[in-house]
């Protein structure tokens, strides 16, 4: 069937905005089987003009037919009955094995808690959610697809809803009509969102956003140029004033004195928020927690950048790392014990990055695993 | 292939749904009585008040034996609505489930929005196809 042929397809470049894109999309049944397919690409369907391609579906079973890998559930919300195609999982056999050899070992072990025994309990309730027969109420969530010119779920996810009182059923159906109130039904502006960062919304945000960017580039430079190694915010504060001159004008109507007080206050603020960027990067950190508020620029940090290095030459030789090389979280515990408690995991890679950059150190299988460059390799 | 979908209905609509259409409603299981035709299979009767007149529903419980009866219980039926011989509906279960404790109101408030919601959209779409 075909419904909302007036609606226009938006470019397939802006669905990603739509929120209801990426989420489990709670929908009748009876739209799941009526939505259209999108032209563009096969196995995403629209309801009005959100593009979806995964649903969230609970139903009763009417009807129930079982392949050698599969269920195949007809579900029906009472707008409609849909199929559900439901993979057996592939390990219940190998499990339930392993669980009974395990548990005959374990038989003399009786009394207090026995892993192996609930392990075996929660597989077998597992099992028992998976399989429903026809009256019982299943919630599944999977994509739509189209095989055979029938609609259909193909389960990523589906259990067995125990719901004696229907209290589950009663929400549910609650819950899909505000959904459907609330965002469904209501168109999403994809043009709009897009301009929306040029509106006057979107320019506050920018504002603030361009002129921390450039407060940490600032002080970047200002730290580089000089050669740094540590500062204090009280030294370096003053730099960040002639910023605030051009962010929003709040000083033309209020007082001259509380307009020094409250730029004062607005440097204080926007230093805080470059700090926490900054160390966000890696590119600072504070070697001790004191009173006396001390970063250290970990581009300067010789102390740091020798500590690290040692650690992957060490360790580089030892078995266990022979062949992979260190990851990056064990150089951080090792950096952590020896050198200081406060360094964090984005420290660590930008130190890594520069003894990489300065071939003293190479990565391995991926950005997370380094060995070192030894000479007589 | 697949079944008609069980559409709720309130308990007095019933007797006004169509031949063949299939419904879930529910009611108190208030009797059990033999068919007459075969009286090996039984014949549920759930009832119901509504502005204090009482309407019965008899089920056939064929395709949901064995099913264990709990007397004054709540039931939920989903099934397809048959007409019999001079007294009526009969809805053929295809699902029968006790579901003793329902909040009813809850219930039938959640049916009523459904449904407003449901119509509201299609008088909308069909508003949109006259012009």
């Amino acid at each position: 069937m075909q419904t909302e042929q007036g609606e226009h397809e938006p470019s397939s470049l802006l669905w990603g905005l739509d929120p209801v894109l990426s989420s489990f999309a709670k929908l009748y049944v009876k739209d799941i089987l009526r939505m259209r397919e999108s032209s563009q690409i096969p196995d995403v369907y629209f309801y009005k003009c959100h593009p979806l391609f995964k649903v969230d579906v609970l139903g009763t079973v009417v009807y129930k037919r079982e392949r050698e890998d599969f269920f195949c559930y007809g579900v029906d919300d009472g707008t409609g009955v849909i199929n559900c195609l439901c993979w057996k999982d592939e390990k219940w056999r190998e499990n339930t094995d392993a669980v009974n050899s395990g548990a005959t070992l374990q038989v003399s072990n009786k009394g207090g808690f026995n892993p192996v025994e609930q392990l075996k309990k929660l597989k077998l309730a597992q099992k028992l959610s998976a399989q429903l027969e026809i009256g019982d109420l299943l919630r599944v969530r999977g994509s739509v697809k189209t095989s055979r010119e029938q609609r259909e779920i193909m389960a990523c996810s589906y259990y067995k809803v125990n719901d004696p009182v229907m209290e589950v059923q009663i929400s549910w159906m609650m819950e899909v009509l505000h959904l459907y109130r609330d965002f469904y039904d209501k168109p999403f502006l994809f043009t709009k969102s897009v301009q929306h960062l040029d509106t006057a919304e979107g320019d506050d945000l920018l504002r603030s956003l361009s002129v921390l960017r450039r407060a940490s580039r600032l002080l970047m430079s200002f730290i580089r140029e000089k050669g740094l190694g540590s500062f204090r915010p009280k030294d370096v504060q003053h730099l960040l004033m002639p910023l605030l001159s051009c962010a929003p004008s709040c000083s033309t109507t209020q007082q001259e004195s509380t307009v020094a007080q409250s730029s004062s206050k607005q440097v204080h603020h926007l230093f805080r928020d470059v700090i926490k960027a900054l160390q966000d990067e890696g590119l600072v950190f504070r070697k001790v927690i004191s009173q006396d508020e001390v970063y250290q620029v970990t581009e300067q940090d010789k102390e740091l950048r020798r500590v690290t290095k040692d650690i992957v030459r060490e360790d580089s030789g030892r078995e266990k790392y022979a062949e992979k090389g260190c990851h990056v979280l064990h150089i951080l515990s090792c950096v952590r014990q020896t050198y200081s408690r406060n360094v964090s995991k984005s420290v660590i890679e930008m130190v890594l990055r520069c003894l990489e950059r300065d071939s003293e150190i190479f990565s391995t299988i991926d950005q997370n695993h380094y060995k070192y460059i030894s000479v007589t390799d | 292939m697949l079944p008609e979908p069980g559409v709720f209905h309130f308990p007095w609509e019933i007797s006004s749904v169509q031949e063949g259409a299939a419904v879930r409603t529910y009611g108190r299981l208030r009797d059990l009585i033999a068919s007459i035709r075969n009286p090996e299979v039984s014949e549920a009767v759930l009832s119901s008040q509504h502005l204090s007149v009482q309407y019965d529903i008899t089920v056939h419980t064929a395709f949901v034996e064995p099913f264990l009866p709990s007397l004054h219980s709540h039931y939920i039926v989903l099934g397809d609505v048959e007409r019999t011989e001079g007294d009526g509906v009969m809805v053929r279960a295809r699902v029968l489930n006790c579901v003793d404790g329902i909040n009813l109101a809850l219930l039938q408030q959640a049916i009523v929005e459904q449904r407003r919601y449901l119509q509201e959209r299609d008088e909308h779409a069909s508003h949109l196809k006259i012009y």
